[in-house]
C-alpha cells in the first residue's frame, strides 16, 4: 500500500482553533440588529383533529406583535421524497406538537405571551398511535388523500390505507428455501422511537429583503437541498432558486436530524410576508424532541431457515415501521432497509417486506444509521439465537454466511469489495473472544455479545457533489464545497485530499461553511457518503488545478510535464533536482517571462462527482434490477458485559469494533466516529427511552428524563479497528463510516445479556429495569 | 428594568436587565458573548456553563440580576490573546467534533484544574458529568485533560 | 407581564423577614435557584417577588464541630462536598450531597433549598432523617425549631409558613462511633433524580437508622425494619425478614422514570447491600457508594 504524505495520517483538524477558542459561529450566534423579529409557534395539543377555527385577535392586539400567521397564509406542501407535508397545518393536525400558527413579535417574550392568547378550536378525531393498529382494516386514515401526493418513482404508496410505501424485495424460492432448512426460527422484535439530541437545537432565520430576495440562515446538513425545497414550497409565491440563498454556519451536531427540511421552512415562509425584516425561530429543547424528525419505530417479524451445518437457506423479513404523521423523508428509511434487510449475509432465498405506516406521532426521518440500527437489532439477535440453537459457534456462523465480494445483494447486484471476514477476525482477536471471562464477584454475571453490520448510502441515483478550489497569493488554498462539517471532520478530510494532490499542507487549506450563492452543489451531508462523493469531487478539483499548474510550467519552462511533480508548495522536477518553483510565486500572479509579460494567472480548480451507474428502477414487486445502492460498508463488533444480578445494572467492560473504511483518510477521525457512535448506540439500548401517553404526547421531552450519555457512561475500554479493503471508485479507496459505528451496539447488548443470564430480550431499550423484571417474571414461571 | 454592573472577562460592563432575564440570555443578547450556548435551558446539558467568581454555574439557571459586581468568565475570556495550554491540548488531540459543547467543557475543565491540577481519569469523568457531548463519546476530551496535566510535568 | 417579578437583594435578615411578611406566599426565597429558576421559566410558579438571600449578611454558614453539623441557608452542596470533616466523619451526608446532579448545579444549589423544594426524590432527606435533624426557621413574629420528621408534609409541601425563612438545619454529632451510606437508584451513572434512595446510619450500639426517599410522597424512616434489626447480628434469615418488611415501609409509584415493581425490588436490594456496606465502612473499608448497586 502506497504511503501518502497527508492521506492516511491522523492530522490535527483544521477547524480546531476555531471551535476550541470559541470563535466558531453557530446560527443562533449571528446578530441581526434591532430589526430582528422573533417567532413563537402555536402547536397542536392533540394527535389527530380537525381545525375548526383559529382566533388570533387577542394575540394581534398585544403591543410588540407584528403579525400572526396560520396555515391559511401558506397553503403549500413540501417534502423531500414525497410531498405530504405542510408549512403550517391546514385543515387537520396530525401529531401533538404540530405547528398550527405563528406569532411574530419584537421580542421572544412578547411572542411567547401572545402565542398563549391564540385560541384554536379542534374537533378531535380518532388517532392511531402504533403501526400495527394503523395498518389494520377499518382504521382511521392519517392521509385520506395519499393517492394525490407526488413522490419519487421508487415509492409505492397504497391509497386508502395508512401505508405510505411498501418496499418488496424477493429473490429465489422462499418456500423451497425453508423446505431445505433443517432448522427454522421465527421471532418478533420491537424497537421504539429515538431522538437525535444534538446539543444545538434547530434554529433558522429568514430574511426577505426589499429587493425580493430570501436569505435563510440555518443549522443544516443540507443547504442546497434546503434551498431546493424552499423553492418548491414557495413557488406559488413566484420564487425560484435564484431568489433564495441559504447560508449554513457551523452546526452543533446533526445525526440526520438536520437533514432535509423540518422547522426551517417556517421562518423562511414567514419572512416572505415580512419584507425587510429578519425573523428568527429557535426550537426549545422540548420542541426539538417533538417537532423535528425522530428515529422511526419498528416491529419486525423474522423467519430464518438454516441447515444443520449453519448454511442460511431462507429469510422472510417483515418490518412494520411507525413512520409518524408525515413521511416525506422517513419513507426512504423504510425503502433503504427494504433493500438491505438481509444484513451482510449471503442468502439465496429471501423475502423482505418493509412497510412505511402513517401514525399520529411526530414525523420519522433520517437518523444516524437510516433504519439499519433498528433492523440489525432484530437480525443480529436472531442470528446469534439460531446459531446457538443448532449448536454452532456464533462467530463461525457469521464467517460461514458472510457476504463476500461478488455475492448477490438482496436486489441482485454484486457486493463490492469488503473486509467483513477480516473485521470479524480482528474483533475476535482484539476482544479475546475465546477467553473465559471468569469473574470473582458472585453478584455479577459476565456475558459476551457479537454482531456484524453493514449499510449503504440511501440516496437518489443522481446525488452529486461539486468543488471549487482557488489559490491565494501565499499558496494557501480555499476549498469551496457545500458539504457540512457536522462534527465528523469533513473539512479536514477534504483538505487532506486536496493537500495530497497539490503538495500543500492541510493547515494551509481553508474550508469555510457554505453559502448556496458561492459554493457549488452538494446534495446533502447524509448517508455517510461525502468522504466518497465530495472527496471524489475535491480530488478532481485538485487534479484540475494540478493539471493547470503542470501545463503552465511545461509551457513556460520547457520541462516535460511527466517529469514534474508538486511537493512542499512547490513545483519540482525528477530530472532536474535543482528545479524548485514555489507555488506562491505564480498561482495568482502568473509566471513572469524575460520580456516582462506573464503567463498563466490565477489557478482555480473545478471538480464534480455524480455516480452514473446508480439507478432506482428495480422491479416494484421484487426490487430486482437497478443499482439503488452505490456500495456497502461493513464491520463487526463485540463486547464484554458485566451485569449485576440483583439490580440489572450493566457495565461494558470492553468493546471492540472494526469497520472497513476502504482507506481511512484520517484514522484519528475514524476512531472518533467509532468511540462516539458506539456510545450513542449503547445509549439507545441501555437507557434512552421515549415515553408517550395514550394521547400521543411525549412525556419526557427533556434531558432530565430522556437520558443521553455522560462522561461517566464511557465503557472501560474501547478498541477501534480500521480495516482497509479499498473502495475502487472512492478517493484513495475511501468509503464512508460515520453512521455505521452505532449499528452493532444494540444486538451486541441483547446477545451479551442472553449469554450472561440466559434471558433473551427482544425489545428495546434493554434497561436494568427490564432485565430484572424479565428475570423476576422468569423466576415466577420456573417456580 | 434595572441597571446591572458586572465584570465580564475582567471588563466592567453595564447593562439594563429585567429580573427574569437569565445570565445566559444577557451575556449572549445584550453583552455580545456568544460562547455560552443554549442547549436545553433547564440546566441539564452544561452548554451554558460560565464561571462566576471562579465557580462553574449553569448560566441558564442564574438570573443576570443576581450577579451584580461579580466576575463572570466565559470562553472568550479564557481564550484571550493566546489560547491556554489546555486549549492547545484539545486542538492537538482533536478533542471535539461539532464544537457546540466545547465552551462549556473547557469552562468545567478550567475549574477542575484550578483546584485539582492532577486529576485522575475518574475525577475528570466525574467533573465533566454535567456537560453533555453527543459527538465524541468523551474519550478524547478526557485524554486532552490528562495529556495537559502530564505536560505540566509536576 | 407573565414570568416577571420584583427582585430583592436584602443585605440584612430584618429586610428578608419584612419582605416575607409583606408578600407572604407571593414571594419565593432565592438561594441557588436551580429549582426556582426552572419553575419560573416553565410557568410552574409565578411569584410576585423573588428574595435573593445570597448577599444577606450574618447568616450562619456551614459549621462542623464537636457539637455536630450546622448547614446554613447559603450553604451549597459543593461546600458540603469539599468540607474535609463532612467527607471524613459524615459519610451519609457527604454521599447525599455528592449525588446531587453535577458540579455546575452543586456550586449553586443549597441543601436548605433542596429541603424547601421538597420533591419526593430529594437527596438531602435521608441524611437529615437518619440524624434526626432540626430545621431552624425565623419570621417577623419569631423563630421555630422544627423536627425534620415533621418537616415534610406532602410532595413539594413542608411545614414552612409563608412568612418564614429557613435559616439552617442542624443535627448533633452522635455520641458513639458510627458509619453511614446513601444509595441512590438512577437510570445510569450520570446525573439523575433518584428513582429510589436509601440512607443508612449504623452506630456502635448496633442501632440502624434507615431513611428512604423517592419511594413515597415524603421521605421517611423505616422504623419497622429498624426495630427488627436493632442490636442483632445480621444473618441471612434476618435479612430475609427485613426485606419482607420493605413493602410495608415504602409506597413507590410507577411513572416515566421507573415502575413500582422495580423500585420495590431495588429497595430490598439497597437494604441488603446498604447494611453490608455500612458495616464494612464501620470497619474502615473504603466503599464507593456509587458502585454498590453495580453498573
Amino acid at each position: 500500500m502506497k504511503d501518502f504524505r497527508y492521506v492516511g495520517k491522523p492530522i490535527t483538524r483544521i477547524d480546531g482553533r476555531e471551535k476550541v477558542s470559541g470563535a466558531a459561529i453557530y446560527t443562533d450566534d449571528i446578530d441581526f440588529g434591532p430589526n430582528l423579529l422573533y417567532a413563537e409557534i402555536v402547536s397542536s395539543p392533540l394527535p389527530h383533529a380537525r381545525i375548526l377555527s383559529i382566533d388570533t385577535a387577542a394575540a394581534e392586539q398585544v403591543e410588540g406583535v407584528v403579525k400572526v400567521f396560520t396555515g391559511r397564509d401558506f397553503p403549500f406542501k413540501f417534502g423531500l421524497y414525497m410531498k405530504d407535508r405542510y408549512i403550517f397545518a391546514q385543515d387537520k393536525v396530525r401529531f401533538v406538537g404540530e405547528q398550527v400558527a405563528a406569532v411574530v413579535a419584537r421580542s421572544q417574550q412578547i411572542a411567547k405571551e401572545a402565542a398563549a392568547l391564540v385560541k384554536v378550536e379542534y374537533e378531535e378525531l380518532p388517532a392511531v398511535l402504533d403501526q400495527m393498529t394503523a395498518v389494520c382494516d377499518e382504521c382511521t386514515l392519517v392521509h385520506p388523500e395519499l393517492g394525490d401526493y407526488p413522490h419519487v418513482p421508487w415509492f409505492f404508496p397504497k391509497p386508502g390505507t395508512n401505508i405510505a410505501h411498501w418496499r418488496k424485495t424477493r429473490r429465489g424460492d422462499l418456500e423451497q428455501g425453508f423446505a431445505e432448512a433443517d432448522h427454522i426460527l421465527e421471532e418478533n422484535y420491537e424497537v421504539p422511537r429515538y431522538a437525535h439530541c444534538a446539543i444545538e437545537t434547530h434554529v433558522a432565520i429568514g430574511k426577505f429583503d426589499h429587493s425580493g430576495r430570501l436569505t435563510v440562515w440555518s443549522s443544516s446538513q443540507s443547504p442546497h437541498t434546503q434551498r431546493h425545497l424552499f423553492a418548491e414550497a414557495l413557488a406559488p409565491m413566484g420564487l425560484t432558486h435564484k431568489d433564495i440563498r441559504v447560508i449554513a454556519p457551523h452546526v452543533g451536531g446533526g445525526f440526520g436530524g438536520k437533514a432535509g427540511v423540518t422547522m426551517e421552512i417556517i421562518p423562511a415562509a414567514l419572512a416572505t410576508k415580512l419584507r425587510g425584516y429578519a425573523v428568527k425561530l429557535r426550537w426549545t429543547r422540548e420542541q426539538e424532541f417533538v417537532n423535528t424528525y425522530q428515529r422511526l419505530g419498528v416491529v419486525a417479524k423474522i423467519k430464518l431457515g438454516v441447515k444443520k451445518d449453519g448454511t442460511i437457506t431462507a429469510l422472510d423479513h417483515k418490518i412494520y415501521w411507525d413512520a409518524g404523521a408525515y413521511v416525506e423523508y422517513g419513507a426512504n428509511v423504510v425503502n433503504a432497509v427494504g433493500l438491505s434487510a438481509i444484513g451482510p449475509y449471503r442468502i439465496p432465498n429471501l423475502s423482505i417486506d418493509s412497510i412505511c405506516i402513517y401514525t399520529n406521532l411526530p414525523p420519522g426521518g433520517a437518523y444516524r444509521g437510516f433504519g439499519y440500527s433498528e433492523m440489525l437489532f432484530g437480525l443480529e439477535s436472531h442470528m446469534t439465537t439460531i446459531a446457538k440453537q443448532i449448536g454452532m459457534d456464533e462467530i463461525e456462523f457469521r464467517r460461514k454466511n458472510a457476504i463476500l465480494e461478488g455475492d448477490k445483494t438482496a436486489y441482485g447486484a454484486a457486493m463490492n469489495p469488503n473486509g467483513l471476514i477480516e473485521a470479524i477476525d480482528k474483533v475476535v482477536e482484539a476482544i479475546d473472544w475465546h477467553k473465559d471471562y471468569q469473574n470473582t464477584d458472585p453478584r455479577k454475571a459476565i456475558g459476551k455479545g457479537f454482531a456484524i453490520f453493514w449499510k449503504a448510502p440511501a440516496m437518489p441515483p443522481n446525488a452529486s457533489s461539486s468543488a471549487f478550489l482557488k489559490f491565494n497569493e501565499d499558496a494557501s488554498i480555499n476549498l469551496i464545497i457545500s458539504g457540512m462539517d457536522i462534527g465528523q471532520g469533513y473539512q479536514t478530510v477534504m483538505a487532506q485530499i486536496a493537500a495530497e494532490i497539490l503538495g500543500v499542507n492541510p493547515a494551509k487549506i481553508r474550508v469555510e461553511t457554505p453559502d448556496t450563492d458561492r459554493n457549488p452543489y452538494e446534495w446533502q451531508t447524509v448517508a455517510s457518503h461525502i468522504t466518497w462523493g465530495s472527496g471524489n469531487a475535491v480530488k478532481r478539483a485538485a487534479i484540475d488545478a494540478r493539471e493547470q499548474i503542470l501545463d503552465l510550467v511545461e509551457r513556460v519552462h520547457h520541462l516535460s510535464r511527466d517529469s514534474l511533480y508538486l511537493e512542499d508548495e512547490a513545483v519540482k522536477c525528477h530530472t532536474q533536482p535543482s528545479f524548485n518553483l514555489p507555488l506562491k510565486s505564480f498561482v495568482v500572479d502568473g509566471i513572469p517571462t524575460e520580456d516582462g509579460s506573464y503567463r498563466g494567472g490565477p489557478i482555480n480548480g473545478r471538480g464534480m462527482f455524480m455516480p452514473e451507474f446508480s439507478s432506482a428502477t428495480g422491479d416494484p414487486e421484487t426490487s430486482q434490477g437497478g443499482h439503488p445502492n452505490v456500495h456497502y460498508t461493513v464491520g463487526a463488533g463485540a463486547l464484554i458485559l458485566e451485569i449485576d444480578r440483583d439490580t440489572g445494572k450493566m457495565k461494558v467492560l470492553k468493546a471492540a469494533e472494526a469497520i472497513d473504511a476502504g482507506k481511512a483518510i484520517n484514522p484519528d477521525l475514524v476512531k472518533g466516529q467509532i468511540t462516539g457512535g458506539l456510545l450513542q448506540g449503547l445509549a439507545t439500548v441501555l437507557y434512552e427511552d421515549m415515553r408517550y401517553d395514550e394521547k400521543g404526547r411525549l412525556l419526557n421531552a427533556n434531558f432530565t428524563d430522556y437520558k443521553i450519555p455522560t462522561s461517566l457512561e464511557v465503557p472501560e475500554e474501547i478498541i477501534p479497528i480500521i480495516v482497509e479493503v479499498p473502495q475502487p471508485d472512492g478517493p484513495f479507496g475511501a468509503r464512508g463510516i460515520g453512521e455505521h459505528t452505532m449499528l452493532p451496539a444494540a444486538p451486541m447488548i441483547a446477545n451479551a445479556v442472553e449469554d450472561a443470564l440466559g434471558i433473551r430480550i427482544r425489545s428495546m431499550p434493554i434497561t436494568a429495569e427490564k432485565v430484572i423484571l424479565t428475570l423476576l417474571q422468569k423466576g415466577k414461571q420456573d417456580a | 428594568m434595572a441597571k446591572l454592573t458586572l465584570y465580564v472577562n475582567k471588563e466592567l460592563r453595564s447593562v439594563e436587565v429585567e429580573p427574569r432575564e437569565t445570565l445566559l440570555d444577557v451575556l449572549r443578547d445584550k453583552l455580545g458573548l456568544k460562547t455560552p450556548k443554549c442547549g436545553c435551558d433547564r440546566g441539564d446539558c452544561g452548554a451554558c456553563a460560565v464561571l462566576i467568581d471562579g465557580k462553574s454555574v449553569r448560566s441558564c439557571l442564574v438570573f443576570a440580576i443576581e450577579c451584580e459586581g461579580q466576575q463572570i468568565t466565559t470562553l472568550e475570556g479564557i481564550s484571550g490573546d493566546k489560547l491556554t495550554d489546555l486549549q492547545e491540548a484539545f486542538i492537538e488531540l482533536n478533542s471535539f467534533q461539532c464544537g457546540f459543547c466545547t465552551p462549556g467543557v473547557i469552562i468545567t475543565a478550567t475549574e477542575l484544574l484550578e483546584h485539582n491540577p492532577h486529576p485522575s481519569r475518574e475525577e475528570i469523568q466525574e467533573a465533566l458529568s454535567g456537560n453533555l457531548c453527543r459527538c465524541t463519546g468523551y474519550t478524547p476530551i478526557i485524554e486532552a485533560i490528562l495529556a495537559h496535566t502530564t505536560k505540566e510535568g509536576k | 407581564m407573565s414570568g416577571g417579578f420584583e427582585y430583592y437583594q436584602p443585605r440584612q435578615l430584618s429586610e428578608v423577614l419584612s419582605l416575607l411578611e409583606r408578600y407572604q406566599d407571593k414571594a419565593r426565597i432565592l438561594a441557588g435557584g436551580t429549582d426556582l429558576a426552572v419553575y419560573i421559566k416553565e410557568g410552574i410558579e409565578h411569584p410576585e417577588a423573588v428574595i435573593d438571600i445570597k448577599r444577606c449578611a450574618g447568616l450562619k454558614g456551614l459549621d462542623v464541630s464537636e457539637q455536630g453539623v450546622y448547614i446554613g441557608a447559603q450553604t451549597t452542596f459543593s461546600e458540603l462536598v469539599a468540607h474535609p470533616a463532612v467527607r471524613m466523619d459524615y459519610a451519609l451526608l457527604w454521599d447525599c450531597a455528592h449525588s446531587v446532579a453535577s458540579v455546575g448545579i452543586r456550586n449553586r444549589a443549597t441543601l436548605v433549598g433542596n429541603i424547601c423544594s421538597a420533591v419526593p426524590s430529594l437527596d438531602a432527606a435521608p441524611a437529615l432523617l437518619c440524624h434526626d435533624a432540626v430545621v431552624h426557621t425565623v419570621s417577623a413574629s419569631g423563630s421555630r425549631d422544627i423536627c425534620i420528621h415533621d418537616w415534610f408534609r406532602a410532595p413539594r409541601q413542608t411545614a414552612r409558613q409563608a412568612d418564614e425563612l429557613v435559616l439552617g438545619v442542624s443535627f448533633p454529632k452522635p455520641a458513639v462511633r458510627f458509619s453511614g451510606i446513601y444509595l441512590k437508584l438512577g437510570r445510569y451513572r450520570g446525573e439523575d433524580l433518584a428513582q429510589a434512595g436509601l440512607g443508612i446510619l449504623y452506630t456502635q450500639q448496633r442501632e440502624y437508622r434507615l431513611a428512604f426517599c423517592a419511594v413515597g410522597p415524603i421521605p421517611t424512616r423505616a422504623r419497622r425494619i429498624e426495630q427488627l434489626i436493632k442490636g442483632k447480628t445480621i444473618d441471612a434469615e434476618l435479612l430475609s425478614q427485613a426485606r419482607a418488611l420493605v413493602a410495608e415501609e415504602v409506597s413507590p409509584i410507577t411513572d416515566i422514570r421507573s415502575s413500582r415493581e422495580y423500585r420495590l425490588h431495588i429497595c430490598e436490594v439497597m437494604l441488603q447491600r446498604g447494611i453490608q456496606a455500612v458495616l464494612e465502612r464501620y470497619d474502615g473499608k473504603p466503599i464507593h457508594a456509587a458502585t454498590v448497586l453495580g453498573g
